[in-house]
C-alpha cells in the first residue's frame, strides 16, 4: 500500500505534504489494461526517438536537462493546471512549507530596493534571543555580501541544519559600524494560525495556510480564548480564511472537527470507485462549545479553505461572509520520484457534506460583502478563479469565475470583518442581513 | 544520408514534399538516457496506474510533452503526427486539399495568420497577415494545438467554416464565414507587365516551383521575344518559404556560376555548399528586380540574398522576415515526423540573415489604407520567443502589405520604372 498525503493548494503554495513511498499493491490487469500498456510503450518509444533526434541533429548542442524539464512540464500541464513536476530542490522547499518548520534563525525579511531588511524577529527564536531587531539591514551572510542576490537566495543561505551557526553582518540605524551576529540555527515553526480577542468577546482566528502546524495552532488558540474571555461573555468565533490558498487535506478536516462533533466533513472521489473516501468528524473533537461561528472568505480562499467553508456551511454550523471563493475542487497527491523530486498529481475531486463539488464554481457566501477597494488597486485585486485557468477540470455549464480578493490592512475599514463582528453581536444591518435570509450584496460606496 | 531541407515560417495550410530521409537511431549517452528515463518515470507515474482523477489521453499528453520540448528549442521545430505529416507532404508536393488557403503559425499560444494564399477563399474573404484566430466555428482556439486548429479549418469543399479573428493592437474582432474550396497551391503566377517585363510571383517554394518558373520564362520568350524583354520582376513578397532545393534552383535560373548558399549545422560534416550549375541559367543576363517585404521569409531570403550578393538583382521593398535556419523533416516510423532545425544558412558573402532579415537595395513603402495602419507589419523572426540568436544587431518589424490594386502598388511601380531605365527610387521612399 502506498500511503499518500493529499495536498490541496493553489500554485506552489505555502502550504503542503509528505508522502511515503512503499511497494505498490498487486494490480490485476484487465485485457484493456494490456492494451494500455502497449500504448504506453509506444508513446514512450516515440518520446525517446524524438529526444534522440534532437540530440543528434539539432543545429546547436541542446541543453538536455532543460529539454526534459520542458517536456515533463508540458505533459503535466496538459492534464490540468494543478498537476506539476517538482525537481529535488522544489520538492524539498515544498516539504519545508508543508511541514511548517525548518532549521533557521526566526526572522521575517523583505527585499526592498536591493537590500535585505528584517521585518521582525519571531518571538522565542534564535534571532530574537540574539537581539536582531526590526529594521535591521543584513549586508552579509557568512561573509558573503547579499549584494545582487535575490531574497530567496538570501533566505536559503540563512536556513540550514539545526545547531549549525550562521554569521550575519547587520547595519542598524544609530549604530556607527556594522554589527556581527553569530546565531545558531534552531527549529523554526511557521505560524499558520494567528488569533486575538476581537471587541473583547469574540475569538478571531486567521488561518494563513494549512500546514502540519495548523490544527495544533487552532486548538491552542481556542484554549487561550477560554482563559481570556469569560464563557458567559463569549459571543463566538470568526474564522478568517481570506486569501488562504489551501494546504493539507487532513488539517482542513481537523479544523472542521474543532467546530463540529459529528457527521461527514468531506468526501473524495478518484477515477477508481474503490478509491472513494469519506472523512467524518471524530466525536470529542469539537472544542467550540456550540458558540456561533462566522467564516470570512474571498476570491483568494481556495482548496483546503473551501473544504472548511463548505463543510461548516453545509452543516449550518457557520455563516459565511465575504465574496465567492476560488473554486479549486480537486485534490493533489504528492508522488515522490526518488532522487528526482516528486510529482504533484491531481488524483481526486472532493465533495462537501451535501454532495456538491465546488470545482470551478466556488462557494457562495451566505452574506456577500464587498470591501472598498482603493482606487489605485481597483481591477487588480480580483482573482480570476479556477474556472479561468486553462485546462481546468470541468464542472457542468454553470461555472463561475472572478471574485474580489482584497483585505484592507486597516481592520477598522474591513467591512467583511465588521459585518462578522456585528453579526455575532446581533446587530442587524440594512445591507447585511443575518444568515437565514441572504441579503442583496452590499456595494462599496 | 540525403535530407531534404525545409524552410518556411508556419505550418502551411497549403501544401508540399521532398524525398524524406530516415535518420538511423544512435546509442544514447548516459545523460540523455537519464533524462528520458525521468520522462518515462513521470509519464508512467501519472498514467500507468489509475491515480489520475480522470482517464488521461496518453497520446494527447505525450504530444503535449513532445511539443513543449520542441518549443523550448526554437519556434520552428515541431512534431508532425501522421496526419499532419501527410498534409505537409501534400503541401510540399503542391497537391490539393479542401481548405481555406491560409498559412498559420502558433506563437505564444496564439494561432496567427502568416498569410492568406492568393486566390483562395481566405484571401477573398479578406483575412490578413497577423490576424489572430480566436474561434473556429464555436470552438475557442485557446488551448488547441496548431494541429487541432488546422484540422478544424480543413474539410470537405463547399462546407462553411466561421472564423473569429482579432486584428491589430486594438484586438478588433471580426467574424468571417468562409466556404472551403479545393486549394490548388499554384506556386508561380506570371504575366507580361507593361508590355515588356516578365513578372513572376512565387507564392511558395514547393516541388512545382522550379518547373513552373521555367515554364513562365519560356512563355515570356515565346510571347515577347528576347529583343523586347527588358527584364524580370520576381515577386517574393509574403512568400513564407518552402523547400531549400527549390530555392537553389530558382537562383540557378538567373545565375550560371558561383555559390548560392551554404548551410552549417552543429558539426563540421554538416557543412554544405550549394553552387550554380552551368547551363541552368536561362535569363540571358536580363536585369532582375526582386520584390521583398516583412512577409518574405526563409527560402525567399535565400533567393533574395543570393541574387543580391551575386549582384544579379536589385531588391526593392522592405526588410525581409529574417528566418535564417533550415528545418529537416526526420521521419519517426509510423508516428509521423519531426520537423527539426538542423542548420543555419549563409548567403554567398557569408552573412547569416537570421533575426536580421535582408535590407532591400531600395526601400520603398506601400501606402497603407488608414484602417489597416499598424496592422499589417510582420514582427519578424527576432520577435519570436526562443528564436536562434544572431549577435547584438538583430532587427525586427517590417511592413508586409501588398495593395490589391497593382496600379497602387508603389513597390511594383518602382520595379517597373527601374527596369525601364528611370533613376532608382530615393534611398528611402516614404509613403504619404
Amino acid at each position: 500500500m502506498i500511503r499518500k498525503v493529499s495536498y490541496l493548494a493553489l500554485g506552489v503554495a505555502l502550504g503542503a505534504t509528505v508522502t511515503l513511498g512503499a511497494p505498490g499493491a498487486l494490480h490485476f490487469m484487465a485485457p484493456s489494461a494490456y492494451a494500455a500498456v502497449a500504448d504506453t510503450y509506444r508513446q514512450l518509444n516515440l518520446f525517446g526517438d524524438v529526444f534522440e533526434k534532437i540530440r543528434n541533429d539539432y543545429v546547436e548542442k541542446p541543453d538536455e536537462p532543460k529539454l526534459i524539464e520542458a517536456a515533463i512540464n508540458g505533459m503535466l500541464s496538459s492534464l490540468d493546471p494543478h498537476s506539476s513536476y517538482m525537481d529535488a530542490k522544489a520538492y524539498g522547499d515544498m516539504q519545508v512549507q508543508t511541514k511548517g518548520e525548518f532549521g533557521g534563525l526566526g526572522i521575517e525579511v523583505t527585499g526592498e530596493e536591493g537590500v535585505i531588511k528584517v521585518v521582525t524577529p519571531i518571538d522565542d527564536t534564535p534571532a530574537a534571543k540574539a537581539g536582531i531587531m526590526s529594521g535591521d539591514i543584513i549586508i552579509s551572510i557568512d561573509g558573503d555580501s547579499v549584494q545582487g542576490i535575490t531574497l530567496d537566495q538570501a533566505v536559503d543561505k540563512m536556513r540550514g541544519a539545526i545547531n549549525s551557526a550562521v554569521t550575519l553582518k547587520i547595519v542598524r540605524k544609530g549604530a556607527k559600524d556594522p554589527i556581527d551576529f553569530r546565531i545558531v540555527r534552531d527549529v523554526i515553526k511557521v505560524k499558520s494560525v494567528n488569533s486575538h480577542v476581537e471587541d473583547g468577546d469574540i475569538g478571531y482566528i486567521r488561518i494563513t495556510q494549512f500546514t502540519e502546524q495548523t490544527a495544533d495552532g487552532l486548538r491552542a488558540a481556542m484554549e487561550k480564548f477560554k482563559t481570556d474571555i469569560a464563557s458567559d461573555k463569549f459571543k463566538g468565533y470568526i474564522l478568517d480564511l481570506r486569501n488562504n490558498p489551501g494546504g493539507l487535506l487532513d488539517q482542513s478536516i481537523e479544523v472542521v472537527n474543532a467546530f463540529v462533533d459529528k457527521g461527514e466533513i468531506v468526501s473524495t472521489r478518484g477515477r477508481n470507485p474503490d478509491d472513494a473516501q469519506r472523512f467524518s468528524a471524530r466525536p470529542g473533537g469539537d472544542l467550540s462549545g456550540g458558540k456561533p461561528v462566522v467564516v470570512l472568505i474571498n476570491g483568494g480562499s481556495a482548496s483546503a479553505s473551501e473544504i472548511v467553508s463548505g463543510a461548516l456551511q453545509d452543516h449550518k454550523r457557520a455563516t459565511l461572509i465575504g465574496t465567492r471563493s476560488f473554486g479549486k475542487g480537486s485534490v493533489q497527491t504528492i508522488m515522490p520520484l526518488g532522487e528526482n523530486g516528486a510529482l504533484r498529481l491531481t488524483t481526486a475531486r472532493y465533495y462537501t457534506p451535501s454532495g456538491r463539488s465546488i470545482q470551478a464554481k466556488g462557494i457562495q457566501p451566505d452574506i456577500e460583502i464587498l470591501e472598498d477597494v482603493p482606487d489605485d488597486l481597483k481591477g487588480k485585486d480580483d482573482t480570476k478563479g479556477e474556472a479561468s485557468l486553462k485546462g481546468h477540470l470541468k464542472n457542468g455549464d454553470d461555472e463561475k469565475t472572478g471574485s474580489q480578493a482584497y483585505v484592507p490592512p486597516d481592520p477598522t475599514k474591513d467591512k467583511q470583518l465588521i459585518a462578522a463582528v456585528d453579526l455575532l453581536h446581533g446587530v442587524k444591518h440594512a445591507e447585511a442581513a443575518p444568515a437565514a435570509s441572504p441579503s442583496p450584496e452590499a456595494k462599496p460606496n | 544520408m540525403r535530407r531534404s531541407g525545409y524552410l518556411a515560417i508556419g505550418v502551411a495550410l497549403g501544401a508540399a514534399a521532398a524525398a524524406l530521409v530516415s535518420a538511423a537511431p544512435a546509442a544514447m549517452t548516459a545523460g540523455g538516457e537519464r533524462g528520458v528515463a525521468l520522462y518515462k518515470l513521470v509519464f508512467e507515474t501519472a498514467l500507468d496506474r489509475d491515480d489520475y482523477v480522470d482517464e488521461p489521453d496518453q497520446v494527447k499528453i505525450n504530444e503535449a510533452g513532445i511539443n513543449s520540448m520542441l518549443a523550448s528549442l526554437d519556434p520552428h521545430s515541431n512534431y508532425l503526427d501522421p496526419k499532419q505529416l501527410n498534409e505537409f507532404q501534400t503541401t510540399m508536393k503542391g497537391e490539393e486539399f479542401g481548405g481555406l488557403g491560409l498559412e498559420v503559425m502558433q506563437e505564444g499560444g496564439l494561432i496567427k495568420v502568416v498569410s492568406p494564399i492568393d486566390e483562395t477563399p481566405a484571401a477573398r474573404a479578406g483575412l490578413m497577415s497577423n490576424d489572430v484566430i480566436v474561434k473556429i466555428d464555436d470552438t475557442a482556439v485557446d488551448g488547441l494545438s496548431l494541429k487541432e486548429a488546422v484540422d478544424r479549418m480543413r474539410g470537405v469543399a463547399k462546407t462553411a467554416v466561421r472564423l473569429t479573428v482579432e486584428r491589430g493592437s486594438s484586438h478588433e474582432t471580426k467574424v468571417f464565414t468562409i466556404i472551403r474550396e479545393i486549394i490548388h497551391v499554384q506556386p508561380v503566377r506570371s504575366h507580361v507587365e507593361s508590355g515588356d517585363i516578365g513578372y513572376i510571383r512565387i507564392t511558395q517554394f514547393n516541388q512545382q516551383t522550379y518547373d513552373s518558373l521555367r515554364a513562365a520564362l519560356a512563355k515570356f520568350k515565346s510571347t515577347l521575344g528576347s529583343d523586347k524583354l527588358k527584364g524580370y520582376i520576381i515577386d517574393l513578397r509574403n512568400n513564407p518559404g518552402g523547400l531549400l532545393t527549390q530555392s537553389i534552383e530558382v537562383v540557378n535560373t538567373f545565375v550560371s556560376s558561383g555559390e548560392i548558399v551554404s548551410t552549417r549545422g552543429r558539426t563540421a560534416d554538416q557543412y554544405q555548399s550549394y553552387s550554380a550549375r552551368s547551363g541552368y541559367d536561362v535569363s540571358e543576363g536580363k536585369p532582375v528586380v526582386v520584390l521583398i517585404n516583412g512577409g518574405s521569409a526563409s527560402a525567399s531570403e535565400i533567393v533574395s540574398g543570393a541574387l543580391q550578393d551575386l549582384h544579379r538583382a536589385k531588391l526593392i521593398g522592405t526588410r525581409s522576415f529574417g528566418k535564417g535556419s533550415v528545418q529537416t523533416v526526420l521521419p519517426l516510423g509510423d508516428e509521423g515526423a519531426l520537423k527539426l532545425t538542423t542548420a543555419r544558412y549563409y548567403t554567398p558573402s557569408g552573412r547569416s540573415i537570421q533575426a536580421k532579415g535582408i535590407e532591400p537595395d531600395y526601400k520603398v513603402l506601400e501606402n497603407i489604407p488608414d484602417d489597416l495602419k499598424g496592422k499589417v507589419a510582420s514582427r519578424g523572426e527576432a520577435s519570436l520567443s526562443g528564436h536562434l540568436k544572431n549577435g547584438d544587431d538583430e532587427k525586427t518589424g517590417s511592413d508586409a502589405y501588398v495593395p490589391p490594386d497593382p496600379t497602387k502598388d508603389t513597390q511594383l511601380i518602382a520595379a517597373v520604372n527601374l527596369l525601364h531605365g528611370a533613376p532608382p527610387p530615393a534611398a528611402d521612399t516614404t509613403s504619404n
